[in-house]
C-alpha cells in the first residue's frame, strides 16, 4: 500500500538527485493532448513515457503536454527536443512505441526514423 | 469517440487549462442505488462569453486557431444523449466554467468510467503548479485528493516529476480501490 510516508522518502531521494544535476539543460518530451490526441490514446502514451522514464531512473527529462497541433490524422504525437538539436516528431505512437522511443531516443540517442513525421 | 468517461473528463479539464485555470475541481459521483453516474469539472479559467457558450456543442465551431472543428464537447453531448443523460455547462467571463455531465448508472450505452488515476496524473504532466482537487464519491463514501497537500509534502520538488506522478497514480489507484470495496474501477462494461 502506498503511503504519504513513502512520498517523503521519495522526495529526499529526488532532492539529492536534483542537487547533483543543477545547471544542466533538460531534454524535452511533449505529448499533444487535444481531443484528437486523447481519443487516439495520448493519455496512455503519456503515462507509458512517465513509467519508462521512472523505471529507468532517467534524469534531465522534462515531460509536458500541449493542445492539438493540427496533425489530428497522425495522433498520438510525441515530440522530442534535445538541447541544440532539431525537434523530432513521432506520429501514430502507441504505448509500446512510446517505451521504445524512451529507450532508443532518450537513452541511446538514436532517432527511430521510420516513426517520425515531417 | 471516447472510450471512457475518464477520457471525457481529461478532455474537459484540458479545456480548463487552455483557458488559463489555476484551480480545477473534478468530482466523480457513482451511486448505483440511485442509478446515477455524474462528473463535474469546475475551473477558475477565463470563462466564455454567451456567443461562445451557445456554440459549444456545434462540432464545426472552435475558438482554437489552426483547425476548423471542435469535437470535445459534441462528443460528450452525444455520449450523454445516447443514454438519456444530461449535460450542463455554465460559464462566466473572468470567473470560470462549470461542466456537469449526468448519466444513468445502468445503461448499456454509457461508456465505463475508466482509469481516473491515469486521467488525473496526465493532467498534472507539465502542470505541477496546478491546484487540482479530485473528489470521488462512491455509494455515499467519499475520497478526496488535493494537489496542494501533496505539494506541501514535496517541499520544492515538482509535483510533475515522473517518479512522483507514478507514485501518485499507484496511490490513487489503491485509494479508489478501497473506496469501491476492492472492486477496482470500471474498465469495461459494454457488451458486444
Amino acid at each position: 500500500m502506498k503511503s504519504l510516508a513513502e512520498l517523503d522518502k521519495l522526495r529526499e531521494k529526488l532532492q539529492e538527485e536534483m542537487r547533483l544535476r543543477e545547471g544542466r539543460e533538460d531534454v524535452k518530451v511533449v505529448v499533444t493532448m487535444g481531443t484528437c490526441g486523447i481519443a487516439s490514446g495520448a493519455r496512455e502514451v503519456l503515462t507509458a513515457i512517465l513509467e519508462e522514464i521512472s523505471k529507468r531512473g532517467l534524469k534531465g527529462v522534462t515531460v509536458t503536454q500541449t493542445g492539438c497541433a493540427g496533425l489530428c490524422h497522425c495522433e498520438p504525437l510525441v515530440e522530442v527536443e534535445r538541447p541544440g538539436r532539431d525537434k523530432v516528431t513521432y506520429g501514430h505512437v502507441d504505448e509500446k512505441k512510446a517505451r521504445e522511443i524512451v529507450v532508443s531516443h532518450l537513452v541511446n540517442g538514436q532517432i527511430i526514423k521510420e516513426w517520425t513525421i515531417k | 469517440m471516447m472510450e471512457e468517461l475518464a477520457h471525457h473528463i481529461l478532455d474537459v479539464a484540458r479545456n480548463s487549462l487552455e483557458a488559463g485555470a489555476t484551480r480545477v475541481e473534478i468530482t466523480v459521483e457513482e451511486d448505483p442505488a440511485s442509478d446515477l453516474m455524474r462528473f463535474s469539472v469546475i475551473d477558475n479559467g477565463s470563462g466564455m462569453p454567451p456567443h461562445v457558450l451557445r456554440q459549444l456543442t456545434n462540432p464545426f465551431f472552435t475558438t482554437k486557431t489552426g483547425k476548423k472543428v471542435g469535437l470535445g464537447l459534441p462528443f460528450l453531448q452525444a455520449a450523454v444523449e445516447r443514454c438519456g443523460g444530461n449535460l450542463e455547462i455554465k460559464s462566466e467571463v473572468g470567473r470560470g466554467t462549470t461542466v456537469v455531465a449526468t448519466f444513468p448508472y445502468y445503461c448499456w450505452d454509457r461508456p465505463p468510467l475508466g482509469d481516473m488515476p491515469r486521467t488525473i496524473v496526465s493532467l498534472l504532466v507539465g502542470n505541477g503548479h496546478l491546484d487540482l482537487c479530485y473528489r470521488h464519491i462512491y455509494n455515499g463514501h467519499s475520497y478526496k485528493l488535493d494537489t496542494g497537500e501533496i505539494r506541501s509534502r514535496l517541499k520544492g520538488i515538482s509535483l510533475d516529476t515522473p517518479e512522483v506522478l507514478i507514485w501518485l497514480r499507484q496511490y490513487l489507484t489503491e485509494s479508489l480501490s478501497i473506496l469501491s470495496g476492492g472492486g477496482g474501477y470500471e474498465v469495461a462494461r459494454r457488451a458486444g
